[in-house]
């Protein structure tokens, strides 16, 4: 059901459309091709394999492509903060399983708003939009937990209400997957649900 | 036993249910009424034309769901249960959307408050709208028989100390508050409704209309999207739906043409104007997605000095109406005063922070009480709605503008909604907003708050309430469907849920869809029996 839309200036329709920077933001059409430009320049735009990352088990990514996951790895210690673990190994695992389970949550997101994420992650992997738009200068790889932090407070501040938007997507999808997770729940003082009532619904009896 | 399950039951005996991802090829079915959408409004409706005697398929783009997965998690219940996997937004991304996407529709994971359409309400419907044959005194019969059905009543237990402190703020400072009615039957009072009710207790309609229809003979398809209705001669001739795949989400290579003499489209707000915009069904006045509505809710927070545990206990039990139309059904934006349960992911995503801070807010949770403002939306010049319009992809997405007349009701619904969390005794109030600080004091709150700047994204909002969008009215130029829900222009379809509301209700509105529904549907029973 795709459409030309007026006034797209030649760049793709679908692309100009459904680009995270759609609205408000005189470079919007500049910045519609993202996706488009960031796959012919070689950034990673298929989904990552497990081996892509080094502890996230078993598990076969969907949506999050290499490049995303080391977005994220970059991220997460900043979004998270003092609720990631110390020690190197628990950390690294929690980050990792963490991504895990937002790409599974991602995956019920529907095609329009998957393009927008797409669009937000592209345009931060991208290295000209990384610079310009997020002002990181390293490749998220080199990215320390302080440059992530103050990148997120920019977006935070920022009078644009597209990077608010950008800054409320990425730390949204995180803190859901994190603090929704049952091991995190003691993070937030959340004993889970009435043992008494768990053991009184059918639901939650393993057959013999 | 209370905990037979009927869903279990009924798929055990003769129900006829089937699941679009098991479908091995194409279909085509009749019957006499096709009904999309199995919400509160599509499951009422199919309940009362299957009694009736017609023959009714119910499509369902989301999944069958029920006791046995209901198992009080968030993540599981936010990635099935709800639209987009609870990532709704509007166009620029300001309001979320939770809205629910399953059998039973919302209803499945709403928060079971349960009000009659406010009488001021349905009286400027008539006098705007010429809806006169749904003043208060006419509907009653519909809200009694709906309450009866549903088994709504004033939630009888004390409420939950979340739910407490909106009732003693109110106490302290003089303002109104009630009891909430609920749809429950056995309530075990956990507090998981919105995650799908792990007891059977909520009467939604997952436990009441759809297995009333599914006893009378309806079928029902489930993980099947209606894409488009197909005209021919002046009438919808057919229903044409893509098999969707067991993750609820990828299309199948699979169709299915359904054939009826009818149609209802129970899609609810943005489905159903969705549906009809792919469709292209005519729209000579451009009336269809417009003055969609969602009671936009913003937020305050407070750290109460005694335990709260918002993740327990019935979600809403107490309410305040002190500023819902106290200046008038159409003067400034009024608002209805609530709850919302808080759970650790529904909070995580609700606070709009990261790292330290948010680690320590989080950690806060067990003392944490919320507070929100539902804002009567659409009685106004000044508060047109929103408009649906499709995506690429075909699917709905809404525009929704907010107005300088809503934001001015939402910073005097942070005023009062700190005023009074301080008052029933809140150490700190901080308002769902990027810029607000937690504040000590009430002084100090209010002074800041009148300097807040009101901005789409700063302002963190939601929806749980949409509205509109294919609005009822008397004359052609100015609605979708007349007061029965018939479509204007096209015979043999009728819309049958929250989105032929022509303003928003100024209140929950699972028991107007019930009960408009309800009427809706016996008067096409006889319509189609005649
Ligand atoms: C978290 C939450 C809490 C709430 N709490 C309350 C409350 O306490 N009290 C209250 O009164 N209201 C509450 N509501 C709102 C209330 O549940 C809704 O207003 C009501 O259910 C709307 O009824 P409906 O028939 O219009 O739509 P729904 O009940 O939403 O049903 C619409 C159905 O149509 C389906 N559908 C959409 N598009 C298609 C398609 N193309 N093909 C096939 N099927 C399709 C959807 O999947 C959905 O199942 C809450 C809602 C939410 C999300
Ligand atoms: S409070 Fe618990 S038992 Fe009662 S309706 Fe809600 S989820 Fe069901």
């Amino acid at each position: 059901m795709t459409q030309p839309s007026p006034g797209d200036h030649g760049a793709p329709a679908t692309m100009d459309r459904r680009s995270f920077l759609r609205t408000g933001l005189g470079g919007a059409v500049l910045l519609g091709g993202i996706s488009l430009t960031a796959g012919l320049m070689g950034c990673a735009t298929a989904p990552a394999r497990n081996s892509d990352t080094a502890t996230a088990d078993d598990y076969a990514f969907r949506f999050f492509t290499r490049d995303d996951i080391v977005l994220f790895e970059a991220l997460l210690p900043a979004i998270i903060g003092p609720g990631l673990p110390e020690a190197p190994n628990d950390r690294r695992q929690q980050i990792d399983r963490t991504i895990a389970r937002m790409d599974a949550g991602v995956v019920q997101f529907g095609s329009a708003n998957q393009n927008e994420l797409r669009q937000l992650f592209d345009l931060l992997n991208f290295g000209p939009t990384r610079v310009t738009l997020a002002r990181v200068w390293p490749s998220w790889e080199h990215v320390s937990t302080t440059e992530a932090n103050a990148f997120l407070n920019r977006w935070r501040t920022s009078r644009v209400g597209l990077f608010n938007k950008g800054y409320m997507a990425l730390i949204k999808v995180t803190n859901v997957a994190f603090y929704g997770y049952k091991d995190n729940w003691p993070l937030s003082g959340y004993p889970g649900p009435p043992a008494w009532a768990m053991d009184a619904l059918p639901q939650f009896r393993t057959r013999a | 036993m209370a905990l037979m399950d009927r869903i279990a039951q009924g798929l055990a005996g003769d129900w006829k249910v089937t699941d679009a991802a098991t479908l091995t090829e194409n279909q085509t079915l009749e019957a006499d009424v096709v009904v999309v959408g199995t919400g509160a409004g599509g499951g009422t409706t199919a309940e009362i034309l299957a009694r009736a005697g017609l023959s009714v398929i119910m499509v369902e783009e989301g999944r069958l769901y029920y006791q046995k997965d209901f198992k009080m998690d968030e993540l599981t219940a936010y990635a099935s249960l709800y639209q987009d996997g609870m990532s709704r937004v509007t166009r620029d991304g300001a309001i979320s959307i939770l809205q629910g996407r399953c059998v039973g529709g919302s209803t499945t994971v709403n928060w079971t408050s349960s009000f009659r359409t406010p009488e001021p309400t349905l009286n400027h419907w008539a006098d705007h709208f010429g809806l006169d044959d749904l003043r208060p005194d006419i509907l009653k019969p519909w809200f009694d028989g709906r309450e009866q059905h549903h088994n709504i009543a004033p939630w009888a237990v004390a409420p939950n100390v979340n739910n407490d402190v909106l009732r003693q703020g109110c106490e302290k400072l003089g303002w109104s508050w009630a009891v909430i009615p609920r749809n429950v039957k056995g309530c075990w009072n956990l507090g998981y409704c919105g995650v799908g009710c792990p007891t059977n207790a909520k009467q939604g309609a997952l436990l009441t209309t759809i297995p009333g229809a599914l006893d009378h003979r309806a079928q029902l398809i489930h993980g099947l999207r209606a894409d488009r209705l197909v005209m021919a001669q002046g009438r919808i001739d057919r229903l044409l739906a893509t098999a969707l795949s067991a993750d609820g989400v990828t299309p199948r290579n699979i169709q299915v043409e359904l054939k009826a003499r009818h149609f209802v489209v129970a899609a609810s707000a943005i489905g159903s104007p969705g549906l009809l915009l792919r469709s292209e069904l005519p729209d000579p006045h451009n009336r269809l997605g417009k003055r969609t509505f969602l009671h936009p809710v913003n937020a305050s927070l407070a750290e109460m000095p005694q335990q709260v545990e918002p993740y327990y206990g019935a979600p809403q039990s107490i309410y305040s109406d002190e500023f819902n139309f106290r200046q008038g059904v159409d003067g400034p934006a009024g608002f209805k005063m609530e709850v919302p349960p808080l759970h650790p992911a529904l909070s995580a995503a609700v606070m709009p922070g990261h790292g330290k801070q948010q680690a320590s807010n989080m950690s806060k949770l067990p003392k944490l009480q919320s507070v929100i403002a539902l804002i009567r939306d659409g009685f106004h010049s000044d508060s047109p709605g929103g408009q649906v319009s499709l995506q690429d992809d075909g699917s709905p997405i809404l525009d929704y503008p907010i107005s300088d007349y809503l934001w001015t009701g939402m910073r005097e619904a942070f005023m009062k909604m700190t005023e009074l969390q301080f008052a029933a005794g809140a150490r700190r109030v901080q308002l769902m907003h990027l810029d607000s600080p937690w504040f000590t004091s009430w002084a100090d709150a209010r002074q800041a708050i009148a300097k807040l700047p009101m901005t789409p994204h700063r302002v963190r909002l939601f929806t749980a309430h949409q509205m509109g969008g294919c609005g009822m009215g008397s004359k052609p130029e100015q609605s979708v469907v007349n007061s029965f829900g018939e479509h204007h222009q096209v015979a043999n379809l009728s819309v049958h849920d929250a989105s032929i509301f022509p303003t928003s209700i100024g209140a929950n509105p699972q028991l107007s869809v019930y009960a408009l529904s309800a009427r809706n549907s016996v008067h096409l029973a006889a319509r189609l029996n005649a």
